[in-house]
């Protein structure tokens, strides 16, 4: 049985001021198997987002239904835990309290909920910044710590909404190599949403292509590249290859869109 | 001068400084040089010299501290119960779609339009005067309480949520904290305002404080004294305002301001 099954899955938003209504996702499923970590790539409107708010609970699907381990999600919950694109710690609360937020909410032994916090800051490379704000701290950092916010609740998948879309080239290939080599060693299951091919490949075991208006998924590929992955993977010519072959698929949905934008002004 | 460039500490510290001092020459060039009858406009000499004879001989440092301390009761009474509406409006709609449209109504109602009525109510009292700054102050106080509240980031409510936190989580640890600096803001405003209403409250009924000096000094002509009562005001309004601003900066250090 697959851990997570998306299930005839669609959204359709209303129509803005008697519009029609826009379908922002047509019926799909997905099944994620235990331990995966599933990227899904596409251009901007293909409800690749829409798509894991509605396997968050923050959005309701349409039609169809998400399952988690068999038994079905409607609302929001700690079992799934959430990266977002914006900057989302708590700005009164310092790096640690932050990551202790969910465990607090349930209840756990201050003591021991420092312990679990100080534990996965030293994972996400945060030692020494405990009692920093967030305000204190770069992009790259806060992102860290959001990390370390959503697996401190010990989630049985980790939803993470093109969590490094703001950051610089730079600190997003650091941040790749640091989630990819937390998922090395801890085998969590993740559903990784991105516009950026390249960090698609090199994080995913199987890379999910959405197309656009209405989204729906296109394609779905494996990778089969080697763990532990360096960076220097990104420069080998198995990844080439499967970057141009994505590069090419994402390109005739891209020229959809815009086309489509055109003549619909 | 470039826009938005800031100055300088000391040189804002001097600026701000600079404007006080052109004032009080303007004023001393107006009185002093006569240009204006001192019967309409007593000279800043004038002005102290009277000011030191209300604290000497009239006791008024006595009006200055009930004039404070109905201020302060009427604003903390209002913020009592003005704080905790405008969360709960802000944070659950039906409660603001029942009581925003009759706040909104109230907040334009002039609070010393109410004085003749709370002088009926209750009459010339401190409870009057109390009830004259709660009423001008609590619906401005519930209206932005209520906004800020309702302005909280959905992304940190969502991030909550995904942690875990259940409705309640989110308006404690969520909601307040986060509008926590805002509504600070907001109570350091409202009580600027307060002052206004109590020196209205005071020229009307009563016997003590610093409007009924004000009272006082016109029937007598004392230009002298009912500047000097206003200056006291103004530095008293300062003096709060400032430990104000200390405060909520002490309280809240991870806030942008």
């Amino acid at each position: 049985m697959s851990k997570l099954a998306i299930d005839g899955v669609s959204r359709v938003f209303p129509g803005v001021r008697g519009g029609p209504p826009t379908e922002a996702l047509t019926p799909t499923s997905l099944a994620v198997a235990d331990n995966d970590f599933i990227t899904i790539v596409g251009p901007s409107g293909c409800g690749k987002s829409t798509l894991l708010r509605i396997v968050a609970g923050l959005d309701q699907p349409s039609s169809g239904r998400v399952l988690l381990d068999g038994s079905p999600v409607s609302t929001p919950g700690a079992d799934r835990g959430m990266v977002f694109q914006s900057y989302t710690l708590f700005p009164w609360l310092t790096v640690r309290d932050n990551v202790c937020f969910g465990l607090r909410e349930r209840g756990v032994a201050p003591a021991r909920q420092n312990e679990i916090a100080d534990r996965w800051l030293a994972k996400v490379g945060l030692e020494g910044f405990e009692h920093h704000y967030p305000k204190m701290l770069s992009g790259g950092m806060q992102q860290r710590t959001a990390i370390a916010r959503a697996l401190a609740n010990d989630p049985k998948i980790l939803l993470l909404d093109e969590p490094f879309g703001a950051l610089d080239n730079q600190t997003r290939g650091l941040m790749q190599e640091m989630l990819l080599a937390l998922w090395e060693a801890e085998r969590k299951t993740v559903l990784f949403v991105t516009h950026d091919i390249e960090e698609a490949i090199f994080m995913a075991s199987r890379v999910v292509v959405m197309s656009a208006r209405p989204g729906r998924i296109k394609a779905d590929v494996a990778v089969p590249l080697p763990h532990p992955r360096s960076y220097t993977i990104k420069t080998s010519p198995e990844f080439s290859a499967l970057k141009a072959r994505l590069t090419e698929e994402i390109r005739v949905e891209a020229l959809k869109v815009e086309s489509g934008a055109l003549v619909g002004g | 001068m470039t826009p938005l460039v800031p100055v300088s500490g000391t040189r804002k510290v001097a600026l701000g400084l600079a404007f006080f001092v052109l004032f009080v020459l303007a004023w001393s060039a107006a009185t002093f040089g006569g240009l204006v009858s001192k019967t309409f406009l007593a000279d800043p000499l004038t002005m102290l010299r009277e000011g030191w004879s209300l604290f000497a001989q009239f006791g008024f440092a006595k009006d200055v501290g009930i004039t404070i301390w109905r201020v302060f009761g009427g604003f903390i009474l209002a913020a009592a119960f003005g704080v905790p509406l405008g969360i709960a409006m802000g944070a659950y709609k039906p409660v603001e779609a029942f009581f925003e449209p009759f706040v909104s109504f109230a907040r334009y109602l002039p609070a010393s339009a109410f004085i003749p009525l709370l002088i009926l109510w209750a009459g010339i009292g401190e409870m009057q005067k109390l009830l004259v700054i709660f009423i001008g102050s609590f619906f401005q106080i519930v209206l932005m309480v209520a906004v800020t509240v309702g302005a909280t980031r959905r992304d940190l409510v969502e991030a909550a949520y995904t942690l875990g936190a259940n409705a309640r989580g989110i308006v404690r640890r969520v909601l307040l904290p986060s509008a926590a600096p805002a509504i600070a803001e907001t109570l350091r405003l409202v009580l600027g305002w307060a002052w206004t209403y109590v020196i209205v409250a005071e020229l009307i009924g009563a016997s003590e404080g610093i409007g009924h000096m004000i009272t006082d000094s016109q029937a007598l002509l004392n230009t002298g004294q009912i500047i000097f009562g206003i200056v006291v005001i103004g530095v008293i309004g300062l003096v709060s305002d400032f430990a104000f601003k200390r405060a909520n900066r002490a309280l809240f250090p991870w806030s942008a301001a």
